[in-house]
């Protein structure tokens, strides 16, 4: 019988399959699934789950050479916030799955899970990246201050889901240290919490640089500008632009004291 | 062998246990000890190279054993030339194969 985990596990899994691949692909598995739970229990079955993945990036890599944000496209913010709402509620499906710790001892997965974000913020993330922004001037040409704000919320929408994400693996570390306190699961997705958190959130970061602060769409056309060698006398930096003609992007090749984050210039502001 | 395809020994290991007669990955993986992440990628890419070709077995046989259709694989003559390569290039593989293939109930 194949478990709730298990086909989950295949779907998401799938949906790294090209479409015209993916109903014979899931047929096979969902196959092979069957009689391995036959031959090797459910525990080994859902191991052999696994092994979806590689099987499913194998055929992704091999099918297409489209770059993953064009299958992705996250260019708008709406679907930027709808695709990680898709994942943050796969999180809280997945995490109400899970059943709940016994109650006795009690151990403090909110302090455990507030420890991962605090290193995540405080001491992870500045190391691993830039935390700017960037560079905004305010001049005439500035947006609205709820344009701006649009902007904030934007970003702490986008944190905020991501944190959400952590919802199952927070939960399933809960119910596993109650029910094994030496559980080498719950650790292992500990230290893949401590370690993906700062990714997730440096991604934010990044993505929200990407982004026009107007219209808060991904910036497009990258064109190089200058050249190292007149790098004290001219620009030397990658310029992206607004296609809705709000502005444009200078994101410097070498950080300097001068030009050391990207700074935007609002369209006929300079 | 001019334009023969070259396997590494993971993909030579499969091979045989194809050639040996596993015709579905759960039983290549049994015989090699090679996790899923590996076979089914593999079966993949042998089968991309012509070595191997997959067919669905008869929905209607799996009815009536009340089980699931499973799909197989079968080497091709490409295959087959290949695998006699290999078996030159790995000597010990075919021994290992025979070996894991005599201890299976």
């Amino acid at each position: 019988m194949i478990t709730f985990l298990q086909h989950a596990l295949l779907r998401w899994a799938a949906l790294l399959v090209p479409d015209r691949e993916r109903a014979e692909w899931l047929a096979e598995w969902r196959s092979e699934l069957w009689y391995a739970g036959q031959a090797r229990g459910t525990a080994r079955a859902t191991a052999f789950c696994l092994g979806a993945y590689q099987d499913a990036f194998w055929l992704r890599r091999n099918a297409s050479r489209r770059p993953i944000r064009e299958i992705v496209n996250l260019n708008s913010p709406a679907r930027c916030l709808g695709f990680l709402m898709v994942l943050a509620a796969a999180s809280l499906v997945v995490g109400y799955q899970i059943p709940n710790p016994p109650p006795i001892p009690a151990r403090p997965s909110g302090d455990l899970f507030l420890g991962i974000v605090i290193l995540a913020f405080v001491v992870l993330l500045p190391i691993s990246s830039s935390v700017s922004l960037g560079d905004y001037h305010a001049n005439r040409h500035m947006p609205s201050r709820s344009t701006r704000l649009r902007r904030w919320v934007f970003l702490a929408l986008k944190i905020a889901l991501i944190l959400l994400m952590t919802y199952a693996p927070m939960r399933y570390v809960a119910y596993a240290m109650n029910a094994d306190p030496h559980s080498n699961s719950a650790g292992l997705i500990i230290q893949l919490l401590v370690w993906g958190m700062p990714f997730a959130l440096r991604w934010s970061l990044a993505d929200q640089r990407q982004r026009c602060p107007v219209c808060l769409r991904m910036l497009a056309n990258p064109v190089r500008v200058g050249e190292p060698a007149g790098y004290f006398l001219e620009w030397n930096c990658t310029e992206l632009m607004c296609l809705r003609g709000h502005g444009m992007l200078y994101v410097p090749e070498c950080h300097t004291s001068w030009f050391d984050t990207p700074r935007w210039f609002y369209m006929e502001s300079y | 062998m001019p334009g023969q395809a070259k396997l590494s020994h993971t993909a030579a290991m499969i091979l045989h246990a194809i050639g040996a007669g596993c015709v579905y990955g759960l039983s290549v993986m049994e015989m090699t000890g090679l996790p899923s992440g590996t076979v089914y990628p593999a079966l993949r890419r042998l089968e991309r190279d012509g070595l191997i070709r997959s067919q669905w077995e008869r929905q209607s046989i799996a009815d009536a054993e009340q089980r699931p259709a499973r799909k197989y694989y079968k080497l091709t003559r490409s295959g087959q030339t290949t695998l006699e390569a290999s078996q030159k290039r790995y000597p010990l593989l075919a021994k290992l194969i025979g070996a894991s293939k005599g201890e299976r109930p």
